[in-house]
C-alpha cells in the first residue's frame, strides 16, 4: 500500500474582509475503506495540435464507480488560453492558464460512459495531468 | 481587485519508485483576464442528515447569461471520518465521482446546462451515501452570480 497525500491551501487577505486561510489534507484512498491507490498513470503532459476534443481518460480503461483521482493543470501563460473538461460530455469547466484541479472520477461505462475530455481553447497548448487509480 | 491562490501539494515517497513531489499555485483570475476573481458564496458547512440529491449553490442560477462560461472555482471537502462514507458529486445530474471521507475537490465549474439529451440544468449537486449524519464544507469563487428574484408565492 503506498500514501500518497493531496494538500490544497486557498488563501486571500482580501477577497472578504476576514482573511481566508484554508488547508485540507487528504490522504488518496481506494473506494470505501483506508487502503492506499497503489497505480497511478504517471505524471503526463500532452500538447494539443489543434482545437478538437481529446479524450484523456476512457472510462471503458478503468475500473467502473471507484475512488480514481484526476489532476490537471493548463500550462499555458497566455491568459485566454483554456481547456474545456467534460466528464460524460457534460461540461464541467474551463481550466485557464496556470490553473489547476483535483477531482474524483467515477469512470462509470456501464450507464453512461463517463470519459473525460478536453477541448483546447487554441491550438498548441499544453496540459500537464495524472491519474490516480483505484484498482 | 481581490487576490485568491489555491495551491496544490501531492507528495508520495512509495507510490512510485521515485517520490512524487507535485506543486502548483495558481492566482484566481476571471475568465481570460488577469483580474482576479472577487465574489464568492462564503464557505458553508452543512450536516446532512438524508441521503436525498441536494443543490449546494441554489443561490446561484446556472447558465445565466452573464456568467456562463465564466470563472468559477469550486471546492467541496467531506469531513466525514467514517472511511465507508462518501458523496456522489454530480454536475448536470451527471455524476463525476465520489468524495470518501476526508476526501476534497477543486474543480472549475462553467454554470452550464446540459447539452446532452436530458437537458438538466449545471447544478453541482451532492448526495449522501448514509443518512446518519454527514457534515461537508464548500464554497464557490466567481467572477459574478445572478441572484434569484423575489417569490413570495407560498404555493
Amino acid at each position: 500500500m503506498a500514501t500518497t497525500t493531496a494538500t490544497i491551501t486557498l488563501s486571500s487577505t482580501d477577497l472578504l474582509s476576514d482573511e481566508l486561510s484554508l488547508n485540507t489534507t487528504s490522504t488518496l484512498t481506494a473506494a470505501g475503506n483506508s487502503t492506499g491507490l497503489t497505480l497511478a498513470s504517471g505524471l503526463s503532459r500532452k500538447k494539443t495540435g489543434n482545437t478538437t476534443e481529446y479524450t484523456l481518460f476512457a472510462a471503458a480503461d478503468y475500473t467502473d464507480d471507484k475512488a480514481h483521482k484526476v489532476y490537471l493543470k493548463n500550462i499555458s501563460t497566455t491568459a485566454a488560453q483554456y481547456f474545456e473538461i467534460q466528464v460524460a460530455g457534460v461540461v464541467v469547466g474551463r481550466v485557464y492558464a496556470g490553473d489547476w484541479a483535483l477531482f474524483p472520477w467515477s469512470a462509470d461505462s456501464t450507464g453512461t460512459n463517463c470519459d473525460i475530455d478536453i477541448t483546447p481553447s487554441a491550438a498548441d497548448m499544453t496540459l500537464e495531468y495524472m491519474l490516480f487509480i483505484d484498482e | 481587485m481581490a487576490t485568491t491562490t489555491a495551491a496544490i501539494t501531492l507528495t508520495s515517497a512509495d507510490l512510485l519508485t521515485d517520490a512524487l513531489s507535485l506543486s502548483a499555485t495558481n492566482t484566481l483570475y476571471k475568465s481570460g483576464s488577469t483580474v482576479g476573481l472577487d465574489q464568492t458564496t462564503g464557505m458553508a458547512r452543512a450536516f446532512l442528515t438524508a441521503t436525498t440529491v441536494v443543490d449546494i449553490f441554489p443561490q446561484l442560477i446556472e447558465a445565466s447569461i452573464a456568467f456562463e462560461n465564466k470563472s468559477s472555482w469550486v471546492y467541496i471537502c467531506n469531513k466525514s471520518e467514517d472511511e465507508t462514507e462518501f458523496i456522489t458529486v454530480k454536475i448536470c445530474e451527471q455524476v463525476i465521482g465520489k468524495l470518501y471521507a476526508q476526501d476534497f475537490l477543486w474543480m472549475p465549474w462553467s454554470m452550464r446546462e446540459s447539452a446532452n439529451a436530458n437537458n438538466h440544468h449545471g447544478d453541482i449537486t451532492v448526495e449522501p451515501s448514509v443518512a446518519t449524519g454527514m457534515a461537508i464544507e464548500f464554497t464557490c469563487i466567481n467572477e459574478g452570480t445572478e441572484y434569484p428574484t423575489e417569490n413570495l408565492a407560498t404555493a
